[in-house]
């Protein structure tokens, strides 16, 4: 289904939009929330990553 | 044989397309120029206001080859319309930008979504005035202050409107110094402005790595540029392939801003560009980057109230994703009241958060209208 061709379905979907773009932003930070976490993972040397350069 | 001679002089006069000329022709071939004066004596955007501005004089030369299928700026034209020119400048971007900002303090990416309330108020105002609702959602992103996501939506709802959209975009882009600070200082106090930010941490090389693997996975509808985004920048973070994150930083995106340059110029032309749509859009524009930076600093003021460690409501208006410019607003309007109040860095994580709320807002609504 679309929205409809007039100002009530631009309200609709300006506010459906907005708010469904507020949701997954925050998702985003809540998984830039977790990045630490990798860390635990190991650690990556720039220097190693640099000698291996191309 | 007179009327020989002057039935060939008037074919010859009809080829060089000086019988259709008119005075539209005139006004944009001015406006061409006026870009090109902005961009060589005032120094404004060179890199995008010599090719608009040269290619919409050409365009306005009636029956210029370069124009025409066949022409190269056609093709050029094609490239942008293929929607192939997008994604390759969101792969330049990707490859010269830092996300560390923006992974370093993840609870100021909210704001890249605040930011963007003024694309919705500029949609609303161009169903108001009357443009269909593709329209208005191409005229609404222009708030989202991202040029390439900008013709990336346009291309898919309103093609038509490519020319006056993207010059909107990238003009009002351009003049963000002047147009947020009145609005940011209208919403904040002083001692709102003069709030300093704890130092951000340090963000690992691992980090760096999967970021842009872990986001690639999240965007579907607008894939296209967010993927190329991640793997612009999954090259540079990579380490081990500098010569490729070079040149797509470099090169690469050198000639892409040649091509989309004359492209979006070509399409300058006056009978495309001198209608009162054009100045409905160009109003619609303001409105949008005003509301979104009252929307961002808005929501920074939100978020203060339910937090312990206050943030500068002037981050808020950094949502808007036109990096780096927004975030260098943020930055000097703190500094004009605090000569050591350092906030460039900070500002760079909602203004690149910016770019994925653009892209967000953008797919979202290309689901809404059903377009794939």
């Amino acid at each position: 289904m679309t929205m409809p061709d007039t100002v009530s379905g631009a309200l609709t979907l300006s506010v459906i939009d907005f708010v469904l773009s507020f949701v997954m932003i925050a998702g985003i930070g809540v998984v830039l929330a977790l990045f630490p976490l990798l860390n635990r993972l190991g650690r990556i040397d720039d220097t190693a990553l640099h000698d291996g350069r191309h | 044989m007179r009327d020989q001679i002057l039935s060939f002089l008037g074919a010859l006069f009809d080829q060089t397309g000086l019988a259709h000329f008119w005075w539209g022709n005139l006004v944009m071939m001015a406006i061409g120029c006026v870009m090109i004066y902005l961009a060589i004596a005032r120094g404004y955007e060179p890199l995008l206001l010599i090719g608009i501005g040269f290619s919409c004089i050409v365009a306005n030369v009636p029956g210029s080859d370069l124009v025409q299928p066949g022409g190269l700026f056609h093709y050029a034209y094609e490239g942008v319309a293929l929607l192939i020119v997008p994604p390759l400048i969101f792969f330049g971007v990707g490859a010269m930008t830092d996300f560390s900002p923006m992974i370093a303090n993840p609870r100021l990416v909210v704001l890249g979504a605040a930011a963007h309330l003024g694309i919705f108020v500029s949609l609303v105002g161009a169903k108001l005035l009357g443009f269909t609702l593709a329209e208005a959602g191409a005229v609404g992103i222009i708030g989202g202050a991202d040029g390439p996501m900008a013709i990336f939506v346009t291309m898919k709802l309103a093609p038509h409107l490519l020319p006056q959209i993207s010059v909107a975009a990238y003009s009002y882009m351009a003049l963000m110094p002047l147009i947020q600070p009145p609005v940011m200082k209208l919403l904040t106090t002083r001692e709102e402005r003069l709030i300093r930010m704890s130092q951000s941490r340090h963000v690992t090389r691992l980090e760096k790595i999967a970021f842009p693997i872990v986001i690639g996975l999240f965007f579907p509808p607008v894939a296209p540029l967010i993927t190329m985004l991640m793997l612009g920048n999954l090259f540079r973070e990579a380490l081990v392939a500098e010569r490729l994150a070079r040149t797509a930083a470099n090169d690469l995106m050198n000639v892409i801003v040649v091509i989309l340059t004359v492209a979006i110029g070509s399409t300058m032309t006056a009978d495309r560009f001198l209608t009162l749509k054009t100045i409905e859009i160009i109003a619609l524009g303001l409105v949008a980057f005003v509301f979104g930076t009252a929307s961002g600093v808005i929501g920074a003021k939100i978020m203060n109230l339910f937090l312990r460690e206050k943030i500068n409501p002037l981050l808020g208006s950094a949502g808007i994703a036109s990096v780096p410019i927004a975030a260098r607003v943020s930055h000097n309007v703190a500094l004009d009241e605090d000569r050591e109040n350092y906030l460039i860095y900070h500002a760079m994580g909602p203004n690149l958060a910016g770019v994925f709320g653009t892209a967000i807002s953008g797919g979202i609504l290309l689901a809404l209208l059903g377009v794939r």
